[in-house]
């Protein structure tokens, strides 16, 4: 019975989880011992599942103004830490450290965490604040 | 003594005893039945999680299959065209979420007619178990293909073919697009056993087995896993066509996993038919030396080259296909033509190779002749029917007529100036018809009853003049409606629909065309796409391996898939299989790669002889590779190479 119990739980876990597999993994797709820093403004804010997305204007290394995809937990995962799809603005100044591309020159990095200055908003590094 | 009413029964009994022995056949065995919802059981490292970028263990990867996995990064998934493909056909039975398998009953015999497996992250595939053929060549391919069933024993035997390109295992180990997929399923019980062989010769030395297990659960439920992507890149950057992948070499995260399991032996990681035997093991101590080593391997049965070049069959012949709406595909001895059929007449896209014309024609008018409305029995008697007018009575009219002659070849469009495009430009032309006037008293006739004939005006400049050897092309075949700017469209509807051509500067020439129904939803791409070779890239004639990467690129803007980045917009190459907005990609990734290998190789200096000697093409020569024909992977190489090297 306790070993039924168990089943269930673990299947309501994987399927709760699985929104956010998709068909990438992170570590496959990101430097996952790395982090670069970003700081920019946001140009658009896709709260979605399985992964949601910050756009992001900032520059490069070279100190070319590039759109920064960093990708970011699912909807629910960020509803269950406090952020809707109100809590960020187009045109809000952050910034955000991130696990670089594995491909070298693409502007895309997955969110470690998000520092909104003005107001002190933070997002990352305490838990249920970190994308798996 | 025995009375006759007992040696009545005992014959009686006799005769029932022994009736089932004479009369009915030995009853054939019921196959089980496997429908119901499985929970998968397998607990192996990669049901659900991704093995590590690199982890090749037990893959009988060849040289090509291991390049093309590891030069293949896990960003392509961002890509607008790839966010939402479903779980590719090997990984389905191992990814999360379990199987519902349905049948559908022949209502009769109650016979299972048709098996649907349906996974989390899959469309529906239907088995056909009637005893159906395979699709011709020239189909489309699906994330689920094309799949029949049939019962050896116990087990249901399923075949499936017409595969799109995709995966092994998620995260790394590619497949090619020209696999096939044998499973048996096999029912003990509530166990479920699926052993599945992955047939494809391109990249594997041979089939790579796996066996997975699920158990009968009826309380568990498959859910669907809708896609919601975005139309917008997720890799970032402002580049929407964007390909991420590696340069042969420059992945540096292949041998990551290693360091943290250490007692793997780094080449058993990279595969190789010789290492999934137990033999290999005698290679450990250096006793035995891995390429004098032996193995018991087994062959393919996957005719590959064959089914590559049945897409585009050489056969003398006129094949026909509906594709979608008024869209029709005519594959001319190997050649593609797209043919608009309606009540306003025809159009075509291309017209094949002269000696094709009558051939062509032929088929052409077949098709005519369907778009012809045959006299239907009137249902209304007298001379008041509703809707008619005039004193003749319907009835009569209905009664005695005929069938009004099909709509002749009103447009050729030329995608280009090639001879396997404008070949049957003369005599098709001339058999169709473009009203060109007639009024102020002068007669059709005077003015010509052709076809009217569109192409870029690079093509018209072509096919005026000679070239070497070759004469102008005559008057008839020639265009009589050209175009310079980026796109032109018909005048008005035809067939119902706009049609609208594309201008792809510098790519195979500089007067190729795409062109787009933009009702029927089809798009006939011309040399831009193929499905049977790489590009054919004229640099003398103004082509470039950017100009076609840009015309994939527009064609990948234009089209749409219907679902699950399948479907939807059909896209008619120029030669080769019908295909869709993931197969376009596809190959749009291939091209775009094979740009960035030269391009990389020029940088380092390298000469084109020295390119050609490093095969940058080596792990797609297989599928769109040549050493012999009109066009050579050499040819194709060295194309790429000057058109980078000249570019200004």
């Amino acid at each position: 019975m306790m070993r039924r119990m168990l089943f269930f739980v673990m299947a309501a876990v994987l399927l709760a989880g699985s929104a956010a597999y998709a068909h990438h993994s992170y570590a496959a797709t990101y430097e996952t011992n790395k982090e670069i820093k970003l700081e920019g403004k946001l140009v658009q804010f896709v709260y979605r599942n399985p992964h949601s997305f910050v756009t992001l204007e900032a520059p490069d290394e070279s100190g070319m103004p590039q759109r920064w995809a960093i990708e970011w937990s699912g909807s629910g995962q960020l509803a269950n830490a406090g952020v809707t799809r109100e809590t960020l603005k187009v045109g809000d100044a952050v910034v955000i450290v991130g696990r670089p591309s594995r491909v070298p020159g693409e502007y895309r990095a997955l969110m470690v965490n998000l520092k909104r200055p003005v107001d002190g908003f933070t997002w990352g590094g305490r838990a249920g604040q970190v994308v798996e | 003594m025995v009375k006759a009413n007992q040696v009545l029964v005992l014959l009686a009994v006799g005769m029932l005893v022994s009736v089932p022995a004479f009369a009915q056949p030995a009853r054939p065995q019921i196959p089980p039945d496997i429908s119901g919802e499985w929970r998968l059981e397998n607990n192996e490292a990669d049901t659900t999680a991704q093995p590590p970028l690199g982890d090749y263990l037990g893959i009988p990867f060849n040289d090509a299959g291991r390049q093309r996995s590891d030069t293949t990064a896990e960003s392509i998934w961002g890509t607008p065209e790839y966010q939402c493909r479903p779980h590719s056909a090997p990984h389905q039975w191992r990814g999360l979420g379990g199987a519902r398998i349905l049948k559908e009953q022949d209502p009769l015999t109650r016979e299972a007619r048709v098996y649907h497996i349906q996974f989390m992250r899959s469309l529906d595939r239907p088995i056909f178990m009637d005893g159906r053929s395979h699709p011709p060549p020239w189909a489309p391919h699906s994330w689920t293909g094309f799949s029949t069933g049939e019962w050896v024993g116990n087990t249901l035997k399923v075949t499936t073919t017409h595969l799109k390109d995709g995966y092994l295992k998620r995260g790394g180990p590619q497949t090619s697009d020209m696999y096939t997929l044998t499973e048996f399923i096999t029912r003990h019980s509530d166990i479920l056993t699926i052993v599945t062989v992955v047939d494809d010769p391109l990249y594997l030395d041979e089939p790579y087995v796996e066996s997975t297990t699920y158990a009968f659960d009826p309380t568990a439920s498959v859910n669907m896993e809708t896609c919601n992507a975005s139309s917008f890149a997720e890799n970032g950057g402002s580049d929407r066509h964007h390909v991420p992948h590696f340069l042969p070499g420059q992945n540096t995260a292949l041998g990551e996993w290693l360091k943290r399991e250490d007692w793997i032996p780094a080449a058993a990681a990279r595969g190789g038919v010789k290492t999934t035997y137990p033999e290999y093991r005698s290679t450990f101590d250096g006793s035995v030396n891995v390429g004098t080593l032996s193995v018991p391997s087994s062959r393919s049965a996957n005719a590959v080259a064959k089914r590559i070049a049945d897409q585009s069959p050489k056969d003398g012949e006129v094949h026909i296909m509906p594709v979608q709406g008024n869209v029709y595909l005519l594959i001319a001895d190997g050649t593609n033509i797209t043919v608009s059929v309606g009540t306003e007449g025809l159009l075509l896209v291309n017209t094949g190779s002269a000696q094709m014309s009558d051939k062509v024609l032929a088929a052409v008018n077949q098709l005519a002749n369907a778009t012809v409305t045959p006299p239907t029995p009137n249902t209304c008697f007298g001379a008041n029917c509703p809707g008619v007018w005039g004193w003749s009575s319907p009835y009569m009219n209905a009664v005695i007529s005929s069938t009004a002659p099909p709509k002749p070849v009103r447009y050729i469009i030329n995608t280009s100036a090639a001879a396997d495009h404008i070949g049957g430009n003369e005599k098709i032309a001339t058999k169709g018809f473009f009203p060109r006037g007639g009024g102020f008293g002068a007669a059709v006739e005077n003015i010509g009853r052709a076809a009217s004939v569109i192409a870029h005006e690079n093509v018209l400049n072509r096919m005026s003049v000679p070239a070497g050897k070759t004469p102008a092309a005559p008057a008839v075949a020639q265009p009589t409606d050209t175009y310079f700017d980026d796109l032109h469209k018909l005048p008005a509807f035809f067939n119902g629909e706009a049609v609208i051509l594309y201008h792809a500067p510098a790519a195979n020439t500089d007067g190729d065309s795409l062109v787009f129904f933009r009702h029927s939803e089809v798009i006939s791409a011309g040399n831009v796409f193929s499905t049977v070779s790489y590009p054919v890239i004229d640099v003398e004639k103004g082509g470039s391996i950017q100009g076609v990467i840009d015309g994939l690129n527009h064609i990948l803007d234009l089209a749409v898939a219907e679902y699950r980045s399948q479907g939807g917009t059909w896209i008619i190459p120029s030669r080769g299989r019908v295909s869709d907005t993931a197969d376009v990609a596809s190959y749009r990734n291939m091209v775009t790669m094979m740009r960035d290998r030269v391009k990389d190789m020029i940088k380092k200096g390298m000469t084109l002889e020295q390119t050609k000697a490093a095969r940058p093409t080596m792990d797609f020569d297989g599928r769109y590779g040549s050493t012999t024909g009109s066009w050579t992977t050499d040819m194709f190489v060295e194309a790429v190479y000057r058109s980078l090297k000249e570019k200004k």
